[in-house]
């Protein structure tokens, strides 16, 4: 591991530590105990036992439940650094999550094919679609210079009230006031399956996350696409002397982040739901800010990140059941990492300062007793300053 | 006829004018070189400490008094102010990127206020519930004009908080381009190694600005809250923060054009809701309606944003140590 790298995983640690600290500060603040809170937290993601269980379940059928629930964040948080890599700013990842789900939904959820056919059509069809939103959102800011943010907040609010329509006039189900279930066929999660007596819910997702992963590390890390991508968000004008098509790069890193949006939102809406809740837009697109940015924007940090983020939003619920606090608890320490993480490119350069000054400092030392050895000074000094 | 375009202009100026005021603010924010992306958790915060305030005198003053309404509105902007200054540490002491703090601030005051709403009215009022009731804002009617046709309905029904805005959005106008810190402000956004030189203070200017943005989108979270919802709950987070963001960008970033951007705004939302009302469709057509703003916005700024000029200085972060 590089000094750098090291230094994030420091600063990053520090960050998510302080905000777990200010959390439990104000879960103390309430009367609760936020030792018991944060045990609570794990309990509800099937990584601590639980003192009972209700038939069939056991701690492995709530660890399911919890891999069922992360798989999407993780493809969200890899479509917020896909585009982020091209210094582009994808908040409008619940709006393609919600497009994804609903087209996929309505064109392969409800229809009669064979599980071996819909599953993965669910899967192509989510990625087209939110693709289709991605590329629009890139191609308004290529070519009519939107601010990218504001297009897709915009979109965000569009697609969910149109979605809402459709939801409303036509795939309601008047019981649950939700769309009308999809069939296992189209699911991609295999729900309550029973094996050796106890229930678990096995998502063929979180197979594709782990692929995902490794695809967007190797694009980022090996390939001229993540060489270009990476050059165009650090500078534009740059990258065009440098022969780069900025165009080009913009729209397609908007894209493939839309496409992987869009296959989170498959994951989401057809696997660990099977229906959709009409005028809701989830937090997950939100949380994948979070994921992103705690994870310094690389797939495996990104993936270490999600585990953290979504052990907190998915065991709230069961900390709130149990501990009597509000489950909203969740989101403002999930707000806090992600204000620590903001300033993380502060702490982290402060951190290197100091470091060099160490090294210099050290280098100056050594400057003294090698007093005689003048020839290897400025070799050893500037040295220090390259750490 | 004459009665639905009486709606359609009262209904659309009670929405313009807070989103106008929000977007003076956003103005302020990035003419002095600070993206702001956060007006939208400002104005939901600045809502939530002014209903706080509004709710508690409301329950010891008893129902009819004003008092709570202008105490809210005060508080409101004290809110926005207050919260606004995170933002102005991140962008300005910590050197965040501006784009992600402003982002971080919506995120964390929309959960930070759903939080304290609900664990307040549990904890404090002893009573469940993710709201404060407010009541809707008592409405004026100015005899004589109101009764002239059309030009009328601007003076029938108003909002007390109109005329707060327009007073407001008076004086933004006058300090922004009437005196020497307005002139300074606007410098810092378009080159402020120059205003260094000339002996400003460009870190101080960026942060008083950041403060006046989250003042006056706490004052429109407020509006909001008394005229849209007659509550505060989550519904605050409708996205109006990205539409006045939308409304100054329209308005290259000066404030009589970005007036015009709001009313279209609030015209379209108004219109819109009429349309349904007089064609008597069903609710689920709300929906449909609901969109037109955001609508109107993106093909606005397909037509606009090109010729705009934003800033010069906008999102940069200025170091001393780099002039």
């Amino acid at each position: 591991m590089t000094q750098a790298k090291k230094n994030y995983l420091r600063v990053a640690i520090t960050s998510v530590l302080v905000s777990l600290l200010v959390g439990a500060v104000v879960i103390l603040i309430l009367g609760k105990n936020p030792l018991t809170a944060y045990y609570n937290l794990l309990q509800g993601c099937g990584l601590a036992p639980k003192t009972k269980y209700g038939g069939g379940k056991s701690m492995f059928t709530d660890l399911s439940s919890y891999v069922d629930y992360w798989t999407p964040m993780i493809f969200a948080a890899l479509s917020y650094a896909f585009a982020m890599r091209a210094g582009l700013f994808n908040i409008g990842i619940s709006g393609q999550m919600l497009t994804a789900g609903f087209v996929a939904t309505i064109t392969i959820g409800y229809s009669q094919l064979p599980g071996l056919i819909a599953k993965p059509l669910v899967v192509i069809i989510g990625a087209i679609a939110g693709m289709a939103v991605g590329a629009l959102i890139g191609f308004l800011k290529y070519r009519f210079n939107i601010n990218e943010v504001v297009s897709s907040i915009m979109l965000n609010y569009i697609a969910r009230y149109v979605i809402s329509f459709f939801i409303q006039t036509r795939y309601i189900d008047p019981v649950s006031r939700q769309s009308v279930t999809i069939g296992d066929n189209a699911r991609l999660t295999f729900h309550q399956i029973l094996l050796g007596g106890y229930k678990y819910d096995l998502p063929i997702g979180f197979l594709l996350a782990i692929i995902a992963t490794i695809i967007v590390k190797f694009v980022f890390d090996k390939t001229v696409l993540g060489y270009e991508l990476r050059a165009v968000g650090l500078n534009k004008t740059a990258a065009r002397y440098a022969g780069i098509n900025v165009g080009r790069s913009i729209v397609l890193s908007m894209a493939v982040s839309g496409a992987l949006a869009g296959i989170a939102g498959v994951t989401y809406y057809l696997g660990y739901f099977a229906s959709i809740q009409p005028k809701v837009l989830i937090s997950t697109g939100y949380d994948a800010i979070a994921v992103g940015l705690l994870g310094n924007n690389d797939p495996v940090g990104i993936f270490i990140a999600s585990f953290l983020i979504e052990i907190i939003s998915k065991g709230s619920t069961y900390m709130s059941s149990q501990a009597g606090l509000e489950s909203e608890i969740a989101s403002v320490i999930t707000g806090l990492i992600l204000l620590a993480s903001a300033c993380n490119a502060f702490f982290l350069e402060r951190l290197q300062r100091r470091q060099n000054a160490r090294a210099e400092a050290a280098a100056g030392a050594q400057k003294v007793s090698q007093a005689a050895d003048s020839a290897d000074e400025g070799r050893s000094s500037r040295g220090g300053e390259r750490q | 006829m004459i009665d639905a375009l009486n709606t359609i202009i009262i209904d659309g100026m009670s929405f313009a004018l807070p989103l106008f005021i929000m977007a003076i603010g956003g103005i302020y924010s990035e003419r002095s070189g600070i993206t702001n992306l956060a007006l939208e958790g400002l104005q939901g915060m600045g809502a939530f400490v002014g209903a706080l305030v509004a709710y508690v005198l409301g329950r010891s003053l008893g129902g009819n008094s004003q008092v709570p309404y202008y105490m809210a509105m005060l508080f409101a902007m004290i809110g926005g102010c207050v919260y606004s200054m995170l933002h102005a540490v991140l962008c300005i002491k910590f050197k965040a990127n501006q784009v992600i703090s402003g982002v971080v601030i919506n995120i964390l005051g929309a959960a930070l206020t759903s939080f304290l709403t609900k664990t307040i009215n549990r904890q404090v009022f002893g009573a469940p519930s993710d709201k404060f009731d407010l009541g809707v804002s008592a409405r004026y009617t100015v005899p004589g004009i109101s009764k002239i046709p059309i030009l009328g309905a601007f003076f029938t029904r108003v909002y007390p908080f109109e005329l707060i805005i327009i007073v407001a959005a008076v004086i933004a106008w006058y300090f922004l381009y009437r005196t020497r810190f307005g002139l300074r402000l606007r410098a810092c956004g378009d080159n402020p190694a120059a205003v260094d030189a000339a002996g400003g203070d460009v870190a101080r200017t960026r942060f008083i600005a950041v403060m006046v943005s989250g003042a006056l989108s706490g004052l429109a979270g407020m509006c909001f809250a008394y005229s849209i919802s007659a509550k505060f709950s989550s519904d605050i987070y409708m996205g109006y923060g990205y539409l006045a963001i939308a409304g100054y960008i329209f308005g290259n970033w000066e404030l009589l054009p970005s007036l015009a951007a709001c009313l279209i705004f609030g015209f379209a939302r108004s219109a819109g809701s009429e349309i349904v009302l007089a064609l008597g469709m069903p609710s689920a057509y709300g929906d449909l309606v609901m969109i037109l703003p955001y609508v109107v916005t993106l093909l606005l700024l397909v037509f606009l944003s090109k010729h705009n000029q934003a800033p010069h200085a906008l999102g940069e972060i200025y170091d001393k140590a780099k002039r």
